[in-house]
């Protein structure tokens, strides 16, 4: 039986002990209604060797987006990831431990997890930072119940250019309490609309909530968002991709009081979309608000130095119902693998993945300029994805696909305001001849 | 010995490791792409070597305790081993390199896959329909009360209370106030069971649901569970199951025939998914008819033989994350289940019971069990006889690392004094119990013969005793430049 050490011998001896005859006998004060009477369609089970060969099949039947000539972005990019990376996150003493309750014999994990929040802070410029969260779409709703709990008022704004998944899930959590959620418009140039935060911005308002670069790739205006909501009490919450701050500004120095996001471009593969982390950093002045793990560094009875979870007074298994938030497991070896990719690709690997990025996106966003059946309704201020327009989007789309090119996000899933808009993406993946192959590609069809 | 360095400290400038090429565009600096207030002047990072990574995480990761490794007896954790073949299948480029937005089409397999693991659970549980959302046990709760939550308001049924026993995990009180409830706690009959008299004067007509955990958190079977869903169902409340011990039910008990109408499972526990340090997890939610139309969307279902993400749910709560789940997390549950099959699920419970019961049975006349009730997958000791003499739970816990096995769960569940709460799983073996049994023994021996060497645990660790204390009063959560 697979996985099972015990031998009949073991069992029969096992069973002695306790006193009992039979296995069912362990299980015999159960009530007999609930116990499954028939056996279950689960299949017979199959040999390791079986398993392994069905699921390739499986696998087989997905095509690997490498297989394809993609501009796909929207929350999701494909990144280049050092070999070192899975190495070493996939040590069993990192992959088949748990959270490191005890830190005496889990000094390791709690020390990579420092780095990571540490890494987090430099980052972002940010004091502190909790131990990561599940994704970017639940940091979002973690940050905005922590503005809510720092500002103790009862209504959020939230742009309309943060991704609408994140949206979308921050409305679910909200659901079930009294808060008012209020979304602020964009301009026609993709940007948040300036004066309509002013206007909804008061003295019941808890947080803003912003993206940049927002989910049409744009780089807003962080600064002067973040004066105007200061100026009413409002904390400003920022959601960011964290590999764009190997270049754009370091949110701290532009005003923001929480800064969340999904860490999937830190060295995480794809994979449908998860498992990535979330992470959320803060000011000091906030972090006893921050909800999920903080590893602390302190020392041991020796006086060297040692680390351990730490502030668990603001968690579920100690508060209960008057807890920060009832997370409990994160995303833990994420972060770390977070952690070992900022390592490996050091100061000088990640300035250059960003302005590769930049330099990419921008000449696609360049070629395609030459093909006058495309137009672009945003401004051109963007890091690594933007929106173009073509005429019959959706059909250009398609014949692409054919071509095996995944031209983009086809943005009126979401906005269906906004017809015929597709998002592209480049990161530090794409070639000039991907690019130009594209664009061939799309001047081809754009003319038949 | 010397003191480890965090890795920002082990950085030269200069040393690099290059690891993507440079395309072949003409570059730009970034200060001619974008204005130069929206570019920051510098990356604060480190510049390191490969070796160096590579041997400063090598080096802690060989700090810890892993199931690999040791004996990892943590209750409410269901510490399994992680079958490696699941890690194979994991790293296929044909679930990894998959995009959440690339066509249908183009992922069939996943699609598939999502969809037999789903009617997979539905078997073993007896629920009409699963949602793979959650990223965790706690998210799952936060799902699943969601669902109740909008249930009753779609009824228009006032409900402000959900009922909790005070032997619950902290998650569920804390999903609880996430949704808005009123918590009321029911404290337990002296021998760890749900007083059936205290729940019944305690619902009325405002409790939206009881959120329960069975076998319950002193590893104890509820048994009186038909008894407390009549209770809860016939003032129109939902019973909510948390299926952290799920494990010794597999295959031999379904909460749908206990009542419950919403369930999850972490699959990072019963489903054998490995713990990453504390996650990725994933907290599948299973649902009755009652709750089919509250799911969180996209579900997985099939028209034409082809495999689609359905957004269509009447009553959608919408949505707990971005995406689909921890997908991958999923792809390593479903090899397990396959290899496993429907004798293999039985077999995986009744070891879980019988490792557990065998513990019990051998370590009672020594630590005092927390209830005489049979245990199912786990056995809580509560060592007051120890305290009496000097010795808490904490000491023994540190010395069960000086002898290579990670500590149970420490004062858990609150309403056990002294508490240790011991899950050895059904993956290990009795060789490796009886090294438990003896340690234990050894250790009581210990208090009367040697009591320094209890407290002054553990002895072969990096560190002793960590001061955190001093961690929660002198925060230092991360490096910085200059030191402080």
């Amino acid at each position: 039986m697979p996985y099972i050490l015990n031998t009949e011998k073991d069992i029969q001896e096992m069973l002695a002990a306790i006193g009992v005859h039979s296995m069912e006998d362990l299980y015999a004060h159960l009530p007999r209604e609930i116990l499954i009477s028939q056996p279950l369609q689960l299949g017979s089970g199959l040999s390791e060797q079986e398993v392994d060969e069905y699921t390739k099949k499986l696998a087989e039947k997905n095509t690997p987006i490498a297989g394809f000539n993609s501009f796909l972005g929207a929350g999701c990019y494909e990144h280049y990831i050092p070999a070192a990376l899975n190495y070493i996150i996939s040590r069993a003493e990192f992959n088949t431990a748990y959270t490191p309750y005890q830190a005496e014999s889990s000094q390791g994990i709690l020390q990579a997890i420092y780095e990571y929040q540490s890494y987090i802070c430099l980052l972002t410029g940010m004091d502190a930072s909790n131990a990561s969260l599940f994704d970017g779409a639940s940091s979002v709703a973690e940050s905005v119940l922590m503005a809510l709990r720092i500002s103790q008022r009862k209504k959020v704004l939230i742009a309309s250019t943060v991704h609408p998944e994140y949206k979308k899930t921050l409305q679910t959590y909200l659901s079930g309490l009294d808060f008012i959620t209020t979304e602020v418009g964009c301009g026609e140039d993709g940007f948040v609309d300036m004066q309509a935060l002013c206007e909804l911005s008061s003295d019941e308002v808890a947080c803003i909530v912003l993206q940049s670069p927002n989910f049409f790739g744009l780089i807003e205006n962080n600064e002067q968002l973040c004066a105007a909501a200061r100026s009413k009490g409002v904390l400003s919450v920022l959601v960011t991709n964290p590999s764009g701050l190997s270049i754009l500004k370091e949110p701290l120095s532009q005003g923001f009081d929480i800064v969340c996001g999904d860490g999937q471009t830190l060295g995480q593969e794809m994979h449908l979309g998860g498992p990535s982390f979330g992470f959320l950093a803060t000011k000091n002045s906030f972090l006893r608000q921050m909800p999920g793990r903080i590893v602390g560094k302190t020392v041991d009875t020796n006086g060297r130095p040692a680390y351990c979870l730490t502030l668990q007074a603001r968690e579920q298994h100690i508060r209960r119902e008057k807890a920060t938030s009832n997370i409990c497991s994160n995303q833990s070896l994420n972060a770390i693998a977070a952690a070992v990719y900022l390592s490996l690709m050091g100061e000088e690997g990640m300035r250059q993945a960003g302005l590769y990025a930049l330099n990419l996106t921008h000449y696609l966003y360049e070629q395609m300029k030459e093909i006058k059946e495309i137009r672009f309704p945003f401004s051109s201020r963007f890091y690594n994805e933007f929106v173009w327009q073509i005429p019959n989007a959706q059909k250009v789309i398609d014949k692409l696909y054919k071509k095996n090119i995944i031209a983009g996000f086809y943005v009126g899933n979401f906005y269906p305001q906004l017809k015929d808009c597709v998002l592209s993406c480049c990161t530090e993946k794409k070639t000039k001849e991907d690019i130009d192959s594209f664009v061939a590609a799309l001047r081809e069809t754009a003319l038949a | 010995m010397m003191e480890r360095k965090v890795i920002f400290e082990k950085s030269s400038s200069g040393r690099k490791a290059s690891y993507i090429k440079k395309p072949e565009i003409t570059l730009r600096q970034a200060e001619e792409i974008l204005p130069k207030d929206l570019l920051r002047k510098e990356v604060p990072l480190p510049s390191l070597g490969e070796l160096e990574v590579v041997r400063h995480y090598t080096n802690l990761a060989r700090l810890n305790f892993s199931v690999d490794t040791n004996f990892y007896p943590l209750g409410s954790c269901t510490m399994k081993y992680n079958p490696k073949i699941n890690e194979k299948i994991a790293g296929l480029s044909g679930f990894t390199n998959i995009h959440p937005y690339q066509k249908e089409d183009s992922i069939q397999g996943a699609l598939q896959l999502l969809h037999h693991l789903e009617q997979m659970l539905c078997e073993i549980t007896g629920m009409k329909r699963f949602t793979f959302q959650a990223s965790s046990g706690a998210q799952g709760e936060l799902t699943g009360m969601l669902m109740i939550r909008k249930y009753h308001r779609i009824k228009r049924n006032k409900k402000t209370k959900v009922i909790i026993p005070d032997s619950s995990h902290g998650t569920n009180p804390a999903t609880s106030s996430m949704c808005g409830y009123e918590t009321v706690v029911i404290k337990s009959t002296p021998q760890g069971l749900v007083d059936i008299e205290k729940l019944y004067n305690a619902t009325d007509d405002s409790v939206a649901a009881i959120m329960l955990t069975n076998p319950n958190t002193l590893g104890l079977f509820e048994e009186n569970i038909l008894k407390i869903a009549q209770i809860i169902h016939e003032k129109g409340g939902l019973l909510y199951y948390d299926g952290a011990n799920f494990n010794p039910l597999l295959g031999i008990a379904k909460p749908s025939l206990m009542g419950f109408d919403v369930i999850h499972l972490n699959l990072h526990k019963t489903f054998s998914t490995p713990h990453g340090c504390g996650g990725p997890g994933a907290g599948a939610v299973g649902v009755n008819e009652k709750l089919l139309d509250f799911l969180p969307v996209p579900l997985v279902d099939t028209k034409r033989n082809k495999f689609y993400f359905n957004y269509r749910v009447k009553h959608s709560i919408g949505r707990v994350r971005g995406f689909y789940g921890n997908f991958n997390v999923l792809v390593r549950a479903y090899a397990y289940l396959l290899r496993l099959g429907s004798p293999g699920v039985v077999r995986v419970a009744q070891n879980a019971i019988l490792n557990a019961r065998y513990l019990s049975s051998k370590l009672k006349s020594y630590y005092q069990l927390a209830s005489l009730k049979p245990s199912m997958h786990e056995v809580v000791f509560s060592c007051t006889k120890q305290k009496e003499k000097g010795i808490s739970a904490l000491d023994i816990a540190k010395r069960i690392i000086d002898f290579n096995m990670h500590p149970p769960t420490m004062y858990f569940p609150l309403i056990v004094s002294e508490a240790l709460m011991v899950e050895p799983t059904e993956t290990e073996s009795k060789q490796t119990i009886d090294y438990f049994i003896e340690t234990m023994i050894a250790i009581d021996k210990e208090i009367k013969e040697n009591p320094d060497i209890i407290k002054n645990a553990p002895h072969n660790t990096p560190v002793t005793r960590v001061d955190e204390v001093r961690a929660a009063r002198q925060l230092d959560i991360r490096w910085k430049k200059n030191g402080d």
